[in-house]
């Protein structure tokens, strides 16, 4: 191995990406509670721009929980959120200008069934941002041809597979043109075999260099295109760091005992 | 027993504009009770404590009553303590809207509440507001869901409009009473009243079990 090759391996295991830009995301300290129950207990994290991050654990960790305080749809208890450096707002109508910076893909897709796959993808800029239906059109058509759907535009959700709902709603999220995506276990509802459009899709993404948090079981996944890695176990980041380091060499135990019930030896 | 069937042609006028009339009143009833009963179920979904409690005594209220309780009511009491008089058809029209509103209400607010959560977090998601999120993606799919339960109301509500007749609205029940004690013509004045009655009913029975198949929630 040659001395460049060194410097540049150091170089991307030592400076996180988009160290030197300011924080998308910061949580600090965020806490939260259903009733007794504490989902989150005091994370500390921060999302870099151009960064993906993925955040894995085992289910009920509270790693789907913090995606949905990202974008409000949760409140914390305890802590703060900050988005592009100033806190969450709490109310309303200020929640909802942060949202429309932010594209959420859920487990369940949650498209709306009742309309067109490229209704579905309009839908967002047509209501919120107020744009005229031929412009929200077209730039769904866009979308829709970005995730390798546009011959489906027409089709309603009932009549396309898991995975290419799963595309349209990655579409849809888009057609906001957001700062920072947020995906909820996009694939853990999906048959193995549409896993993969639905993960290259996603991999396209973080290529053109959008911000992605991503909650995910899918470890190959995280290993190959995430740049940060987060570890939770109830409710507490375990251990985060670049993917070689939370695959290959593990600091903390509970992370080895997790990856190792994954099948997973590095 | 002697039969006199041509009592019913006889008066084959009177019943034919009595049987319009309960056509206009089921209709008339709908039409004023689906915009109302939305309107309640919105309230009463609402986040807002009042609208939402003012939204449940309206529907725990007038479901509570028997129809015809509300009826004789909005005709005798409503005139004396509200000092509201009015014509014998709006009486019973906006007694048959009480009651239809406050079963509507709830089959709204049971159609809005069977929509998974995850469809209005969607909406949200993308920015819209909780107002805009009911009017573009949950009220649309709840209406599909509840246009079966509204078939099967009208048709109820089609027979219930009988009961008006007991403040004298000249609509197909109170035509048929009237015909039998003038003439004493009871058996054939009733039979010919249950057969109007069932040839109305049936078609539009049939109707909502179509409406039941076409527009059963496939996901």
């Amino acid at each position: 191995m040659n001395s460049d090759n060194m410097a540049t391996r150091t170089a991307s295991h030592s400076e996180r990406r988009g160290a030197h830009l300011p924080p998308v995301v910061v949580y600090d300290n965020v806490r939260k509670l259903y009733g007794e129950f504490v989902a989150i207990d005091g994370v500390s994290v921060q999302v870099n721009k151009g960064e993906v991050m993925c955040l894995i654990g085992p289910s009920g960790s509270g790693k789907s929980t913090l995606l949905r305080c990202t974008n409000a749809l949760e409140t914390v208890d305890g802590g703060r959120v900050l988005f592009d450096g100033v806190p969450l707002p709490t109310d309303e109508t200020n929640a909802r200008k942060v949202r429309r910076r932010m594209g959420m893909v859920f487990q369940n897709f949650e498209l709306f069934p009742h309309k067109s796959a490229l209704d579905n993808v309009a839908i967002g800029p047509l209501t919120v941002l107020g744009i005229s239906e031929t412009e929200a059109r077209a730039r769904a058509m866009k979308l829709l041809e970005k995730v390798g759907l546009a011959d489906k535009a027409g089709n309603f959700p009932s009549g396309l597979s898991g995975g290419q709902q799963q595309r349209v709603a990655i579409a849809r999220a888009l057609a906001m043109e957001p700062e920072v995506m947020l995906f909820d276990e996009p694939t853990s509802a999906l048959d193995p075999e549409t896993i993969g459009e639905v993960l290259n899709v996603m991999k396209r993404l973080a290529e053109e260099g959008m911000t992605m948090m991503v909650v995910t079981h899918e470890m190959a996944f995280a290993r190959r295109v995430a740049n940060w890695v987060v570890v939770f176990d109830h409710g507490k980041v375990v251990e985060q760091g670049p993917p070689g380091q939370i695959f290959e060499n593990p600091t903390a135990e509970r992370t080895r005992d997790f990856l190792g019930h994954l099948g997973w030896n590095g | 027993m002697n039969l006199d069937w041509t009592i019913v042609w006889q008066h084959r006028w009177d019943l034919a504009q009595g049987a319009g009339l309960t056509v206009l009143l089921t209709v008339l009833t709908m039409l004023a009770a689906v915009p109302a009963g939305m309107v309640l179920a919105l309230m009463r979904l609402s986040r807002s404590r009042i609208l939402s409690t003012a939204s449940l005594w309206f529907v725990e209220f007038f479901r509570n009553l028997p129809l015809i309780l509300v009826v004789y009511w909005a005709f005798y009491v409503m005139p004396v303590f509200l000092h509201i008089e009015f014509s014998a058809f709006t009486t019973g029209l906006i007694a048959l809207c009480l009651n239809v509103s406050a079963y509507n209400a709830e089959t709204f607010r049971a159609g809005i509440n069977s929509i998974r959560k995850g469809q209005m977090e969607a909406a949200i998601a993308v920015g819209m507001s909780r107002w805009q999120a009911m009017k573009q993606i949950i009220i649309p799919q709840a209406w599909r869901r509840v246009l079966p339960v509204l078939a099967s109301t009208w048709v109820s509500l089609f027979k219930d409009t009988s009961l008006v007749s007991v403040i004298a609205v000249g609509e197909l029940a109170h035509v048929a009473l009237q015909i039998r004690s003038s003439s004493f013509r009871v058996l054939e004045m009733l039979t010919a009243m249950a057969v109007i009655y069932w040839l109305m009913g049936y078609p539009q029975a049939k109707l909502a079990d179509w409406v039941h198949k076409r527009f059963e929630v496939k996901e």
